[in-house]
């Protein structure tokens, strides 16, 4: 259905219109309910959120603090991941049950990936480390051989070559070629590296948002960067997305930036903010069961949607929450 | 009047301390003080038993509901109230595991079968988080060991977590050994608190008390006595002295209303006794501290230096170039100096970021007379910075947010009247009872301002022609000489406080938070010096005064601050922004500051042993080989 959708979109020719069809996947969202949180250190509410067909967002999986992203294995769809601060809490049983896979020398889990060549081998970003699994996340092992500074938060797994992995750090970005046993550094500038994307519909394009030096676009699969977006250079930008059925469209978010939108392959940028209630962006993400299909998140002042890339856009709940991340995971 | 037996017994008691701690007077002997405190615990535990209400189950705490269990009195009362307690949604995270396990511990196998479901449900189905701060893991670690230890067949599907009893149990164990190990190595993290001594004598109490592994048991009765004598060393009547980690608006003006001084009073017998869940607890646990430590904190005899280390909180990001790694984390070292006078303390660490939010990087406390809920008998300074650098430094946060999360609870974190914090851009250097302190704040820093806090318990402040500004603080003369000229400002000159914000954190301001002052400069380049010296040296406060007056102090603030002074003591100390300071010439030896060093301990760095000492008593903390050793050589009568 979906893809008889899209097929007729692109026959259509249309970049702007959005396809009303049973989505493929649903949407998760890794949130604290930081707005009413007063004399207190603690939000509201925290944890997985999904989003079902009637737009409704329910909390999924163990009310747990710190809670900011959540996965699915590629093989074994029951197989779910959370990142959370206590650390990496995992079901089996499609989110019937739940069992933290991490010591206590995990903490403040921010980010998984899978490896392109090995479901069972999976990676974690931590603010005090990478990670490694070799059973689908059912035990870990420290990854931090190459690295002399540990703090990551996020990082990509290839899709086109197993054990290759990136890792966004404080201090700019490394590279794995051996499924994290190692890191060497990658040529990029001495910041801190927020987001990290890899585009599906060319894996060769790479999209790094970062903290004060804006968006960074790789088109050589990691090994080269260039600054792309001079709008928001010197912005605080803590989201970026790749459209996964057009690698000419792609957007970033940040603090301030609001959300920027290029159609053109990152050749020139326009601001997409008219219509959200602020320029505080957390999350953007495009849809990938709706072409065009945008989401943005901003800080406390709820979750928002747009199928004409953010000239518009429509409200999608979640008022007062804090997202960290929006995961769009295969099945309904 | 007849007095009750138990009454008469702790009446003896005050009294024998009270002759004890009477100069030219004998000591307490150890068979007393164990006695003094015995009969304290029993207070404590009779109080608890009388919160339970049969008629009233809604009231009463945890702790009240284990007191009845232990001593086996209103049970049916104790256990209605429990069940009460741990009806509908549970939250707090360690802060309810605690509790819990303090009551599944008293009422041990005895607790009827409703209790115990609702225990097992409990553990099943809520998932209290661990938190993120060094206390939320301790009480987080020890809490999940015992409710382990509990339920040792359970299996993975009656934990919240999905692990097992054995595997929660080991996981619990490896991280307080670690935590154990990395304290008494390179010293605690969040150190000296008066505020969270509390969540520590939690956590090791709970192990102390009912831990049924022997080694670990012993290990956490050890770490107990090691953070009870850190704090008795630096204390005054209770009052803890001296730079700490973290500390509270209201604590930091008032230092008598700290849950260190309600320890103070069960632990030593300072003061009055508090309602306290952690007094409570301790009482519970049966840990009695070895007499020599309220030897320690009760002599005061003569005047004494405590150095210790200590290291920052785990630096995630921004670690600098001074940090080095325990394991796989970053921290910096902290060098705590800290003078120990019988009528007052003055402590310092070296300035920097060494804790967020809540740091006291030096304060002067004096001895009072005037109840511990209404003395601020305290002076001190602060540079009141705040910036996402600090806060991304130690939270798991985002740049942009997290000084607005933070300030949700802790209000005063990004004000400029706020009076705890660290800053990147203060130096403290401290001989003696002399410290200098300076200060080169960026143009463009959020809260560009130096603040000295004048309490309302100061008398006879006067600001002198010479530059000086003098004051009287109980029995100690205190002399600041500023740098830059300032101006005298309410404290919370915002109305922050005064407005209710923060919560329980200004509760009670305008008991605690009004009638004092502050002097604030607001030259970027800017440094002071503090003076202080007991009355009893002088003939009188002009007397004081000019000989201050007299002392040698050059400085600089045109180009990076500087100073040099000649302290009371006639030492010549000299400190550079920047640079490591020197005393006599020599610079002082950080790299080889001690784990403890004063009369009464010393450990040294990597020793992994501290070797408390009183006169003849020793009592050696050996951390290497899990012994605790008493030496049976007393000059005590």
């Amino acid at each position: 259905m979906i893809r008889r959708a899209l097929l007729l979109l692109a026959l259509l020719g249309s970049a702007s219109v959005a396809v009303a069809a049973t989505p493929a996947s649903r949407l998760y969202a890794a949130v604290a309910m930081t707005k009413a949180q007063r004399n207190s250190p603690t939000p509201l509410d925290s944890g997985i959120y999904v989003r079902d067909a009637a737009g409704q967002w329910t909390l999924f999986g163990p009310r747990i603090l710190g809670v900011l992203s959540v996965a699915r294995s590629p093989s074994h769809p029951e197989v779910m991941l959370l990142a959370s601060a206590d650390g990496v809490v995992r079901t089996a049983d499609g989110g019937r049950t739940w069992r933290k896979t991490t010591g206590w020398e995990v903490a403040d889990v921010r980010a998984f990936a899978y490896d392109a060549g090995n479901p069972d081998q999976v990676y974690a970003a931590t603010a005090w480390g990478p990670l490694r699994s070799t059973d689908g996340g059912a035990t870990w092992t420290l990854a931090q051989a190459g690295l002399d500074r540990l703090f990551c938060q996020t990082l990509v797994a290839d899709t086109t070559k197993p054990g290759r992995v990136l890792l966004g750090l404080e201090h700019g970005l490394a590279v794995s070629t051996d499924g994290a046993r190692s890191w060497q550094r990658v040529a990029f500038p001495d910041v801190t590296v927020l987001r990290l994307v890899q585009s599906a519909a060319d894996p060769r394009l790479l999209l790094a948002a970062t903290q004060g030096r804006g968006a960074w676009l790789s088109r050589d699969g990691g090994a080269t960067w260039t600054a792309t977006d001079p709008g928001s250079a010197t912005a605080n930008l803590y989201t970026a997305t790749l459209a996964p059925q057009d690698p000419a469209r792609m957007a970033v978010g940040g603090w301030g930036a609001g959300v920027r939108v290029s159609t053109d392959g990152g050749a020139t940028w326009t601001d997409r903010t008219a219509g959200l209630p602020v320029r505080n962006v957390f999350v953007v993400a495009f849809d990938p069961d709706v072409r065009g299909r945008l989401w943005a998140s901003t800080f406390e002042e709820g979750t928002f949607y747009s199928d004409d890339l953010g000239v518009t856009w429509r409200d999608g709940g979640l008022y007062g929450a804090y997202a960290y991340d929006f995961v769009f995971l295969p099945g309904r | 009047m007849i007095l009750h037996p138990a009454n008469r017994r702790r009446i003896m008691s005050l009294v024998m301390v009270a002759v004890a701690s009477l100069p030219g007077l004998r000591a307490a002997t150890d068979a007393e003080i164990l006695r003094g405190y015995q009969d304290r615990q029993q207070e404590v535990l009779a109080a608890s038993v009388a919160a339970i209400d049969p008629a009233d189950p809604a009231k009463g705490s945890h702790f009240d509901v284990a007191a009845c269990l232990q001593r086996d009195v209103k049970r049916e009362a104790a256990l209605a109230r429990f069940m009460r307690l741990t009806s509908g949604k549970q939250d707090g995270n360690m802060f309810w595991m605690f509790p819990m396990v303090t009551v599944m511990m008293n009422g041990g196998k005895t607790l009827d079968a409703a209790a115990r479901a609702r225990i097992a449900e409990l553990w099943r189905t809520y998932w209290p988080s661990r938190g993120d701060t060094e206390n939320h893991w301790a009480m987080y670690y020890s809490s999940l060991y015992l409710a382990a230890q509990y339920a040792p067949g359970a299996g993975p599907e009656q934990w919240f977590n999905g692990r097992s009893s054995a595997e929660n149990l080991a996981e619990a164990r490896g991280y307080l050994e670690h935590w154990m190990d990395v304290t008494v190595t390179h010293g605690q993290g969040e150190y000296d608190s008066p505020n969270y001594i509390e969540e520590y004598v939690i956590a090791l109490s709970l192990l102390a008390g009912w831990a049924e592994d022997v080694p670990l048991r012993l290990r956490a009765h050890q770490l107990l006595d090691y953070i009870i004598y850190d704090y008795a060393v630096e204390s005054l009547d209770g009052y803890y002295g001296g730079a700490h980690s973290r500390i509270y608006p209201r604590q930091i003006v008032s230092p008598g209303q700290t849950p260190s001084q309600a320890l103070a009073w069960l632990l030593f017998g300072f003061g009055e006794r508090v309602q306290s869940g952690t007094v409570q607890l301790l009482a519970l646990s049966g840990y009695t501290p070895p007499p020599i430590l309220e030897r320690i904190a009760r002599d005061r005899s003569h005047p004494y230096v405590e150095r210790e280390l200590k290291r920052t909180r785990w630096r995630m990001r921004h670690a600098g170039p001074d940090s080095f790694v325990v394991g796989d984390k970053r921290t910096v070292p902290v060098y705590k100096y800290t003078y120990v006078d019988p009528d007052f303390v003055l402590g310092s660490s070296q300035g920097g970021l060494l804790q967020p939010i809540q740091q006291q990087t030096w304060s002067l406390i004096w001895k009072t007379d005037l109840p511990a809920k209404r003395a601020a008998n305290t002076f001190f300074g602060t540079q009141p910075y705040s910036s996402p650098l600090e806060g991304t430094m130690f939270f798991n946060s985002d740049w942009d947010t997290v000084t607005d999360l933070i300030a949700r609870s802790k209000a005063d974190y990004d004000t400029p009247d706020k009076l705890p914090g660290g800053s990147r851009y203060e130096q403290i250097s401290q001989q003696g009872a002399a410290l200098v302190a300076l200060y080169d704040i960026p143009a463009g820093s959020r809260f560009p301002l130096v603040t000295v806090f004048f309490s309302r318990d100061l008398k006879q402040v006067e600001e002198d022609a010479s530059g000086w500004i003098f004051a009287q603080g109980g029995p100690a003369y205190i002399a600041y000489r500023p740098f830059a000229a300032g101006e005298w400002k309410p404290n919370d000159w915002t109305g922050l406080l005064r407005g209710g914000a923060g919560g329980f954190i200004s509760t009670g301001f305008s008991d605690w938070g009004t009638g004092h002052r502050c002097y604030v400069s607001s030259a970027l380049r800017n440094g002071y010096v503090v003076q202080v010296a007991p009355r009893r040296d002088f003939a009188s406060y002009d007397a004081f005064k000019a000989a201050v007056r007299a002392l040698p102090l050059r400085f600089s603030v045109a180009a990076v601050p500087e100073a040099t002074f000649t302290t009371l003591d006639g030492h010549v100390v000299r400190a550079r922004y920047g640079e490591t300071p020197a005393v006599n010439g020599q610079a002082v030896d950080y790299p080889h500051w001690p784990l403890f060093d004063s009369p009464f301990g010393q450990s040294a760095r990597g020793s992994r042993q501290l070797e408390i000492r009183h006169g003849a008593d020793r009592l050696l903390l050996d951390f290497n080989h899990n012994a605790r050793t008493e030496s049976a050589v007393s000059t005590q009568p």
